[in-house]
């Protein structure tokens, strides 16, 4: 039993019922790996592709910088870039599309572990291979989600960092505004914490629907729902900053706010300091507008978040999203013990 | 190691709105034996080892697998699943990997490499190329490998040529006769696992009818004809009879010698278990030992 025999056609040695095989990875993790190579082997030469794009780009844009051109003698008026204005227009164009697919990657991400690591297995019975094994369902099923969670986490800091990479020292240039969609999930760990809400999510609908292209389009749209209303909400989870000054109505613009703010809203007030639209109430009243009975204007005000509520509402999110992702997981644990010994 | 592989009291299972697969099972079944669980398709004896292999939770009563629930001998079962289920995209090599990596304390990876080449598989070859038959010689590989006291197969033999079964048998029972392995086969070909086995499970309806060593059930019951009517054949049970051109044809249980005016001789295995299965309310028959001893204590 002790003795080692060389296994001729594999050339690794396969010798005592005791002896892991070799390799830093072993069990239900090296599974995983192995089962998953192709994906993940893609995801990394895209992420690696995008990476080395970005630094290109953000590379060329400080090595051509755009130029002054004197073309009164009728010479052309500026240079282009690969069919851009310039390499920082490209950058740029680049950028804005590189914080948008951000909100992709959760949804890809529960995708994935819907479908192909939790459905697909159920659907084709292999369950009925890898739960008679050693390993529990209940060990396999966490070992299967600690793994693809900490891949999840890794890829969202990874396109964090490759974000940084391409914007870093852009923000509030350029149209591209910490605040907005993308560049805000793009820049802090709210989307680690989508990512491990994808996993968990996708882990649940994976058990629940059985069946992988259904459990993908479910985990797909649930985490893209989530990502979507998110967005919409995430500004009200934080206290406005008012500030309000004189106004009247033939100058109800505010004045003196701080660059680079999140307009929530804004419009003048009466002494009393009701609240009413400038093109709604004053001059005239419009047909269905609500108006206060005194639209005499004292103030205009403005509702925002100065950029220091970014980190607020990244760790307001965060947590809430964490605790999502948390219930679901355990709801996911809770389904598998119910439905299989 | 227990002197029991597997015991059911009261087992049932339903699934949902299709009823129950399984209802008031109970029976034992000794270790060390290679048993035979025959019936109808439907009959529930996938039901029966999926539990055994700890993948279903019974509706109700229980089952216990070398004295212990299902999944607590979980590491020292094996089970390979009627489809045969493997992962197509890796390769032969790579799913024997995958039985050491998720069996560390048992796994024999020379019993597995050796189950393979002797079917002359490429380790190299993934495993969606290979054909059905040498799908089977992989999973029972993966099964030998784990080392297991009990192997429960579904359908094993299912969809292999007789040359491929034959071979693959022989591989079966050399490696459970060499290591004591209670080894318990499902099948609804009557008598495909006759030569194999010594012990036999018959199942219908969602309960055992007949349970017991080969031998003995056979020696229980005799084949009669004569010219009386089946009443006439009393005491003996009767498991079924026919009205035959010249008078009656029965399959009975003897109880003491069989009355004048009967030819009577011993039935074959599979006169046995189709009389079994055309008289549904024929009374069960489980031999001493592999009727259930108690209620075990552990439930599934």
């Amino acid at each position: 039993m002790s003795t080692t025999t060389p296994s001729p056609a594999t050339g690794t040695t396969r010798d005592t019922p005791h002896a892991p095989p070799s390799g830093a990875v072993h069990g239900p993790r090296w599974v995983f790996l192995r089962l998953h190579r192709t994906p993940l082997r893609l995801a990394l030469a895209v992420f690696a592709l995008g990476a080395a794009l970005t630094g290109f780009l953000r590379w060329a844009a400080w090595a051509y910088p755009e130029k002054e051109f004197d073309c009164s003698d009728g010479s052309p008026c500026s240079d282009t870039f690969l069919g851009f204005q310039s390499a920082a227009t490209l950058l740029y164009e680049y950028m804005k599309n590189v914080s948008l697919s951000g909100l992709l990657l959760p949804v890809l991400i529960g995708a994935f572990v819907a479908g192909p690591v939790v459905a697909r297995e159920l659907e084709s019975g292999l369950h009925r291979l890898v739960w008679t094994q050693s390993v529990s369902p209940a060990r396999w099923f966490v070992s299967r989600l600690a793994i693809a969670a900490t891949l999840a986490a890794t890829a969202a800091l990874a396109f964090i960092g490759v974000f940084q990479l391409g914007a870093s020292g852009m923000l509030g240039m350029w149209n591209l505004h910490w605040m907005d969609r993308g560049v805000y999930e793009a820049t802090g760990p709210a989307l680690v914490a989508y990512g491990l809400l994808a996993v968990t999510v996708g882990a649940l609908l994976g058990l629940l629907l059985r069946r992988t292209v259904a459990a993908m389009a479910a985990a797909a749209a649930v985490t893209g729902t989530v990502l979507l209303v998110a967005g919409t909400l995430r500004w009200d989870l934080v206290p406005v900053n008012t500030l309000t000054g004189p106004g009247s109505v033939e100058h109800p613009q505010p004045t003196g706010l701080p660059d680079g703010v999140k307009i929530v809203d804004w419009g003048l007030q009466n002494a009393a300091g009701q609240r009413f639209s400038p093109h709604e109430c004053v001059p005239e009243k419009l047909i269905g507008a609500r108006c206060p009975s005194d639209v005499t204007v004292t103030d205009w005000f403005v509702d925002f978040h100065p950029r220091a509520h970014f980190w607020y509402a990244q760790l307001v999110e965060t947590g809430i999203v964490l605790v999502l992702a948390a219930a679901a997981g355990y709801a996911a644990l809770r389904v598998l013990r119910r439905r299989h010994a | 190691m227990s002197d029991t592989a597997i015991e059911a009291a009261a087992l049932g299972k339903r699934y949902g709105r299709r009823g129950w697969a399984l209802r008031a099972c109970s029976f034992r079944l000794p270790a060390g034996r290679v048993c035979a669980v025959v019936g109808p398709n439907g009959a529930g004896k996938s039901t029966l080892l999926a539990h055994a292999a700890g993948l279903l939770r019974p509706t109700e009563g229980s089952l216990t697998v070398l004295s212990t629930s299902p999944a607590e001998a979980r590491d020292r079962i094996a089970y390979v699943a009627q489809e045969k289920p493997l992962y197509p995209q890796l390769t032969v090599a790579d799913t024997l990997r995958l039985g050491a990596e998720l069996n560390p304390a048992r796994w024999d990876g020379r019993v597995a490499d050796r189950v393979v080449q002797e079917g002359g598989l490429d380790l190299g070859a993934r495993v969606r190329t290979l054909s059905g038959g040498q799908r089977t010689r992989v999973a029972l590989a993966l099964a030998l490998g784990k080392r297991p006291e009990l192997m429960l197969l579904d359908e094993p033999m299912a969809d292999l040529d007789p040359l491929a079964r034959h071979q693959l048998m022989g591989t079966l029972m050399a490696e459970a006769v060499e290591h004591g392995t209670t080894v318990v086969m499902s099948s609804h070909i009557i008598g495909e696992l006759a030569d194999a086995c010594d012990h036999l499970l018959l199942v219908s309806g969602g309960r055992v009818r007949l349970g017991g060593p080969i031998d003995d059930l056979v020696a229980a019951h005799t084949l009669v004809t004569g010219l009386a009517p089946a009443s006439d054949l009393a005491p003996h049970t009767v498991v079924e009879s026919r009205a035959t051109g010249r008078g009656t044809t029965a399959l009975i249980r003897h109880e003491g010698p069989v009355g004048d005016g009967w030819d009577a001789e011993e039935p074959s295995l599979e006169e046995l278990l189709l009389a079994h299965l055309r008289s549904p309310d024929a009374p069960p028959l489980l031999a001493p030992d592999t009727t259930a001893r108690q209620t075990p204590e552990v439930a599934a």
